[in-house]
């Protein structure tokens, strides 16, 4: 899933100041499964914004939608109504969420109330960690299942480095080092021999580097 | 001879040149066309991978310059280099002589011949002009004290534009540039000289030498592929034809570039020549331009 982390209050405040009336808008999905953005912190973030409004006299008027998904026009659509009644909209939706909103509303200022932060997967309760970058050339299935671009912190594909001691990465001792990871998997699985391999320099195209990406699927395209 | 720097200040105009470093070791080319500009430019302008295409940097090319007698101008771009690496060639750059930056948006990679690259863009070009002050400042970028600081003329480029608006929009462009710290700026190769000195005309409240370019044709397909892949550059269907016409076709070419650097010196304060390979012909252009 893409995982988010509120802003900081005091960024929020920033953003909503001179306006009266906010269209406070949350996410069924991603952000809701990290606690970031879900119905219950629109209702948080809603009450703590009132608060704060209310301590300087003002009396803030916040409306809150979660929507099905944000990154979706369909159900983008739904918050027509509400925008001829509102000045601004904070998005609680990762970065896909805000920018579907401010390119179908475009009179209306949109401001993050998160940040988005990775695509990643769910360790145990509340801790979340980053599994992949989207690279667009998948390579689990030569490296064991355990992502070097993602989990390696010099993303090598030839690793490991000199850094890696006991398991761990030298950033961190808090980080596995991948390629200790990967190499316990191989061996696990009895494919030690394909450590051997060299991994030739990798293709970005696939990824960012090669220019903002997009999926034109012709079968389903209308 | 005057410095590129002192004479840009004194409001003299100002002769440069491209040169491009070989995708290679052998600098026997690049270096005899470097010694036939000896006294009759003011720098040599060294691309740094220069349409994405991977060659020698840039940092050598102005040092081989340097040892031919002649001031370099490098490109600095942040495609391929984090702000480490930047801030350890531009210190680099200083003590090897190089002394003038012109501060570039490098083409993007998927145009390039290393297409596979990954892409660094730390830093835009509003970001390393504040990087060459800082350093100049006796700084880097994370705050600590220079050894020493370096001394740099620094400029930044105006894109191709088609229109006014897109003009406007560069213009703006540019005063972020200007406010960053660009002490001149290089207008992009314009074929028709009257709008091209209007447009002179709009970057001059910038407030810094406005540098034109004088761009060599080299044959009928290569302006007739510029004039239409390349609007912003104005090719007519007469400069075409004139070339078309012409008995010797080469000679013809080199002509026109240097009508162009002759007319540019009305109007601009200085010229970039970019010849794209035919560097050898370089002092033909002068020549022909009375330069």
């Amino acid at each position: 899933m893409i995982t988010a982390e509120q802003k900081p209050m005091q960024e929020i405040i920033n953003c909503i100041a001179p306006y009266d009336r906010i269209l406070l808008v949350g996410c069924n999905e991603c952000v809701t499964v990290c606690s970031a953005g879900g119905r219950k912190e629109v209702g948080l973030l809603a009450s703590a914004l009132q608060l704060h409004f209310l301590k300087q006299g003002k009396t803030l008027d916040i409306k809150e939608v979660t929507l099905e998904r944000q990154c979706d026009p369909e159900y983008v659509e739904e918050l027509v109504n509400y925008m001829d009644q509102v000045d601004a909209v904070v998005s609680m939706a990762c970065g896909c969420g805000v920018q579907t909103i401010a390119a179908r509303y475009r009179e209306k200022a949109v401001y993050p109330a998160v940040n988005t932060k990775f695509m990643g997967a769910s360790e145990r309760q509340g801790i979340w960690a980053e599994r992949c970058q989207g690279c667009g050339d998948c390579v689990l299935g030569l490296t064991g299942g355990i992502c070097p671009i993602a989990r390696c912190s010099k993303r090598l594909m030839n690793g490991p480095c000199g850094g890696s001691t006991k398991g761990k990465c030298e950033i961190s001792p808090d980080v596995d080092c991948a390629w200790q990871l990967i190499w316990d998997r191989m061996k696990a699985l009895g494919i030690e021999k394909r450590y051997e391999e060299v991994m030739e320099a990798k293709d970005w195209r696939t990824s960012r580097d090669g220019g903002p990406r997009k999926i034109v699927r012709e079968d389903l395209a209308s | 001879m005057m410095s590129l720097k002192k004479k840009m200040s004194a409001g003299e105009f100002a002769v440069m040149a491209e040169m491009h470093t070989p995708k290679g070791v052998d600098i026997s080319e690049i270096v005899t066309n470097a010694r036939r500009l000896k006294g009759r430019v003011d720098a040599v302008v060294i691309p740094d991978m220069d349409n994405g295409i991977m060659h020698m940097s840039a940092l050598a090319g102005g040092v081989l310059m340097k040892q031919q007698g002649l001031e370099a101008m490098i490109h600095v771009y942040g495609r391929d280099r984090n702000r480490m690496a930047l801030q350890g060639d531009l210190l680099a750059a200083h003590v090897l002589g190089i002394s003038n930056l012109l501060v570039v948006r490098g083409e993007e990679m998927i145009n390039g011949d290393h297409r596979d690259a990954r892409i660094v863009d730390d830093l835009d070009e509003v970001g390393i002009l504040n990087m060459i002050r800082t350093l100049q400042g006796g700084l880097d970028l994370a705050g600590f004290e220079l050894k020493g600081a370096p001394e740099f003329t620094a400029g930044c480029a105006i894109a191709p534009v088609v229109d006014d608006a897109q003009l406007a929009a560069e213009i703006e462009s540019a005063k972020k540039k200007v406010a960053a710290g660009a002490g001149f700026v290089v207008a992009p190769a314009v074929f028709d000289m009257a709008y091209y000195a209007k447009m002179i005309e709009k970057l001059k409240p910038l407030g810094v030498p406005v540098v034109a370019t004088v761009f060599l044709l080299k044959n009928v397909g290569m302006a007739r592929y510029m004039a239409i892949n390349d609007p912003g550059a104005r090719v007519s269907e007469d400069l075409i034809t004139r070339i078309r016409k012409a008995p010797d076709r080469e000679a013809e070419c080199v002509r026109m570039a240097g009508e162009m650097a002759a007319a540019l010196k009305k109007t601009a304060q200085g010229i970039k020549i970019v010849t794209l390979g035919w560097e050898h012909r370089l002092p033909a252009i002068l020549e022909s331009a009375g330069l």
